[in-house]
């Protein structure tokens, strides 16, 4: 039986190693040929920069000339942390009323919010662009409310997963503390939360600092974030600076992977919560 | 000053469930009160109906003479000790036994002082700067019961404080809340299953079941004197044994037959059981009543029994020997030197001046 086990766990080491070097190999390659020059890129894309090959810092230097890279950086970095700190706040509110009413209206509001997590987003883009639009949501603050809808399902869902765990009892105590409901949420309840809203940040700043189609869509070419930015790189005509493509896509995937080695432990420790006692 | 008063207190949850049909309680000032009862009692909601965290559906509530139906929990000054301590966990000790005073705009040095005179009292000084998850249980529940103290609230609220810690811990927790009881000089309402606590720190016990109050009561007067057969069997550990009887007259004399045993009744109880002539009675006689020492053979007024040991239970000072007795399971409690196992025949004696007679039909003490 022993045996048995142990070769089926050398299996499943080999079939997770090979896993992983699937889903590392396209971040590899793109860091790999930041480094050579643009010929090389398209004539051998999966070797080794050498020395013949290597380019150097000229990628990064093209490409941080060629996109407004700066101004793209600060515009993600805006939208993405306004919209964290959004979704965070309003949408453990939502949950922590969620569980703690229970009648037919917060029921039907929570059903609502996880049945928005699996509408596709090609399904409402167009309708929505057009009423972003005439809202005057196509600026950078007004696409912070918008991801707060898209980001809300999920965030619902994991934060009421989270707040059916909190003993109520907690609460109840504040309570006959003196607690205002107001104060109770930002004194007690909030900071219980705290692993749930890092991985709730944390899922959230990912998806946003990566989208492409939704600030495509509403803010356009106005204000480029990362995503947009990168993409004028490819210019009319077939042309394009895949060094500098390459370069800035390494810099976009930089801040998120820092991010996300940060603060891994918590992602893990939040989705499991909220499945559990969701 | 602040007694508590429930005059017909109703609780009624969604869905039409009565927990609590009608409820009418005075607790004095200064008195500690125990509720106890099987779970689903309502005990539990008759404690978070005084403290504001559960509606009343009908009746009044008074503390004190104010009528509190409609007063917010942090106004009725109370403070609630839960059996989960619910400590805020993000907060030192010190914020924790803190926080209630800061809401209440208490000036910082008058914060500082009330928080380290109820850690020295509780001797949680050392603690002052942990986070309740560095705590044993124990400490954790004397942080809770310094952060009701900080306050000085006029009325306590206990719910099973003890239910989480072992018994070690259980014993001395139960003399630091009786002295803390002493000491604070306020009122007391304490929630609990556990009847051992229920007798030593109690004033007074309110018996419940079904949202009921069976018994309202001294321990003693509990113990000694149950109202029915639900008190008798609830209250005293082991429980009274309680067996099926008959009643009646020869020769002018009454007469109470269970099983093969006829004997006469006793003396104070013979005229309360003129009515029950011809009926079943069910008797109740507590286990330490059920002797088994040559001394009380010897004595008049005993009904002398020969039984068959089904098993004995060394419980280090005595032994509990189980038997039955007219279809039920009885058990004596006597000494330990005694040497008795199973299958003994085992000669006893029941002290008929300690036995309790209630009604068949309705459960009810005869003396009631």
């Amino acid at each position: 039986m022993e045996t048995r086990s142990k070769r089926l766990d050398i299996l499943f080491y080999i079939i997770l190693t090979l896993l992983a070097v699937i889903f590392i190999a396209p971040v590899f390659i793109v860091l790999m040929n930041s480094f050579k020059g643009q010929f090389y890129i398209t004539d051998s894309p999966f070797s080794l920069p050498n020395a013949t090959t290597f380019a150097g810092l000229e990628n990064y230097v093209n490409g941080l000339r060629k996109t407004g890279f700066f101004s793209a950086f600060l515009y993600s970095l805006f939208i993405t942390v306004c919209s964290v700190l959004v979704i965070v706040f309003f949408t453990s509110m939502a949950a922590w009323y969620i569980s703690r009413v229970k009648n037919v209206f917060t029921r039907a509001l929570y059903y609502t919010f996880v049945f928005s997590m699996i509408v596709p987003f090609q399904m409402v883009m167009f309708s929505m662009s057009k009423i972003a639009n005439a809202m005057h949501l196509d600026n950078p603050i007004g696409i912070i409310l918008i991801y707060l809808g898209f980001g809300a399902g999920l965030s619902v869902f994991l934060f009421t997963g989270f707040v059916s765990g909190i003993p109520r009892e907690v609460e109840e105590a504040a309570m006959i503390d003196g607690a205002s409901p107001i104060r109770l949420y930002f004194s007690v309840v909030f900071p219980m939360m705290k692993p749930i809203s890092i991985t709730v940040a944390i899922l959230n700043a990912m998806w946003i600092w990566n989208d492409y189609l939704l600030p495509y869509l509403v803010i356009g070419n106005k204000y480029r974030t990362i995503p947009i930015a990168v993409q004028y790189l490819q210019g009319g005509y077939g042309s394009r600076d895949m060094g500098a493509l390459m370069a800035m896509l390494v810099l976009s995937i930089v801040p998120v992977v820092i991010f996300y080695l940060t603060c891994q432990k918590y992602i893990i420790k939040g989705v499991v919560a909220g499945a559990v006692k969701g | 000053m602040a007694g508590i008063r429930l005059v017909n207190v109703n609780k009624t949850f969604p869905g039409n469930v009565t927990v609590i049909p009608g409820l009418d309680l005075e607790i004095k000032d200064k008195e500690f009160v125990i509720l106890v009862g099987p779970s689903g009692c309502g005990k539990s909601t008759t404690l978070r109906m005084i403290a504001g965290l559960e509606s009343i559906s009908s009746g009044d509530l008074y503390i004190g003479d104010k009528r509190v139906n409609d007063t917010a929990p942090k106004d009725r000054d109370i403070a609630m000790v839960f059996q989960s301590y619910a400590l805020y966990p993000h907060m030192s000790v010190y914020n924790n036994l803190a926080f209630g005073l800061k809401l209440r705009g208490v000036p910082k040095d008058e914060i500082d002082k009330k928080v380290k005179e109820a850690a020295k009292m509780l001797d949680i000084e050392k603690y002052l700067e942990r986070k309740p998850r560095a705590l044993s249980g124990g400490q954790r529940q004397r942080v809770a019961l310094g952060r009701a103290m900080v306050r000085s609230p006029q009325v306590f609220l206990l719910d099973e404080p003890l239910s989480n810690l072992d018994a070690k811990l259980r014993g001395e927790m139960r003399t630091s809340i009786s002295r803390l009881h002493k000491s604070l000089g306020v009122t007391f309402v304490y929630v609990t299953h556990d009847q051992v606590e229920a007798m030593t720190m109690a004033d007074r016990i309110v018996v419940m079941k079904d949202g009921v109050i069976q018994q309202y009561d001294t321990p003693k007067n509990l113990y000694h004197s149950p109202i029915n057969t639900f008190v008798a069997g609830f209250i005293g550990s082991p429980r009274m044994n309680l067996f099926p009887a008959h009643v009646s007259k020869v020769k002018n004399k009454i007469m109470l037959k269970a099983d093969a045993y006829s004997f006469d009744a006793p003396a104070s109880l013979s005229a309360l059981l003129d009515g029950y002539i011809d009926r079943d009675v069910t008797l109740g006689v507590r286990p330490e009543d059920i002797h088994a020492e040559e001394f009380y053979m010897g004595l008049d007024n005993t009904l002398k029994i020969n039984v068959t040991v089904d098993m004995a239970e060394m419980m280090g000072a005595e032994l509990y020997a189980y038997f039955e007795l007219a279809g039920e399971r009885m058990i004596s409690r006597i000494p330990s030197r005694m040497s008795v196992s199973e299958k003994d025949t085992l000669p006893l004696a029941i002290d008929l001046n300690k036995i309790h007679i209630f009604d068949k039909e309705t459960g009810k003490s005869i003396r009631v």
